[in-house]
């Protein structure tokens, strides 16, 4: 199989992005419009329904790197939000989250909101405290 | 990895038969992109430049398009911000019978020819349309700042 490399990768997820992915609950698009090398990118994740974070609108912030998408993204929220895989600065460890840890280049940046979302309504995760609506890091 | 005869005759002949004012290089790790710069042709505003390129040939090549986007910023109609090109060989008139060589020769012809009617770039384009000669300094003066 011919291997996409990273920029064009990176503009066919775009492309993607820009249709809008889904039912809408995830978002995402270039932070800044005319940035090039697409490194830096806005997530934005509808909190699921029946959980704590129903009706709740998360933002994050998703670097791709040069090695991109041999190697995944760095991702931070900037909403605050109380998971097992967010540290105290907002920022995503890789290790505990499995779309992370377990990389493949099939993986996007769609499959990791995607991913997060239904972490945030999994069982252990559904019912967690959450710090007030609205407070960013 | 092996890689179509086709790609390997057309990689071939574009180092060492190069079209003027076009160079096109495979990665050493990726024999389906490439490095391409192109010298803004000869009494376009782009004259005096040399725009960075990247091309990668997608699985299906020939059967589809090669996928090219310019990396140097550059003031023109059809491209915009991100690089993206609208040219109609890139998309619904592309044929197997083109080839990387005829693709880069229609880019470098976009350059001399641009064309507002068809925008990517609309607020580029309002420009030349409104303004050619404002609009052909912007794109001078980018290829001053970006392009050499």
């Amino acid at each position: 199989m011919a291997r996409v490399p990273r920029n064009f990768r990176l503009l066919e997820e775009l492309e993607k992005g820009e249709k809008g992915i889904g039912d809408g609950s995830c978002s995402y698009g270039l932070e800044d419009s005319d940035d090039i090398l697409m490194s830096h990118w806005n997530g934005t994740i509808i909190g699921p329904g029946h959980t704590v974070h129903e009706n709740r609108i998360y933002s994050l912030k998703i670097y791709c790197g040069d090695s991109y998408p041999d190697r995944p993204p760095t991702i931070a929220f900037l909403s605050r939000v109380n998971l097992p895989f967010v540290q105290v600065d907002g920022k995503v460890d890789p290790n505990k989250l499995s779309v992370l840890a377990n990389w493949s280049r099939n993986s996007s940046i769609e499959t990791i909101l995607v991913e997060i979302r239904r972490e945030m309504a999994s069982f252990n995760n559904r019912k967690l405290p959450q710090p007030p609506e609205g407070s960013v890091y | 990895m092996s890689l179509p005869k086709r790609i390997i005759k057309e990689t071939e002949r574009l180092v060492n038969d190069p079209a003027p004012g076009i160079s096109a290089v495979p990665h050493d790790d990726n024999l389906r992109y490439f490095d391409v710069a192109i010298t803004g042709p000869e009494g376009s505003p782009f004259e005096g430049g040399i725009f960075k390129l990247e091309l990668f040939l997608p699985e299906e090549y020939p059967m589809s398009p090669p996928k090219v986007r310019f990396l140097t910023k550059i003031y023109h109609p059809n491209i915009d911000k991100l690089g993206r090109i609208c040219l109609d060989i890139l998309k619904e008139k592309w044929s197997p019978a083109l080839q990387i060589r005829t693709v880069l020769l229609s880019v470098q012809a976009l350059l001399s020819s641009p064309n507002p009617d068809d925008p990517l770039a609309t607020d580029v384009a309002k420009h030349y349309k409104e303004d050619e000669k404002g609009a052909q300094n912007v794109s001078r003066e980018w290829t001053r700042q970006y392009a050499s």
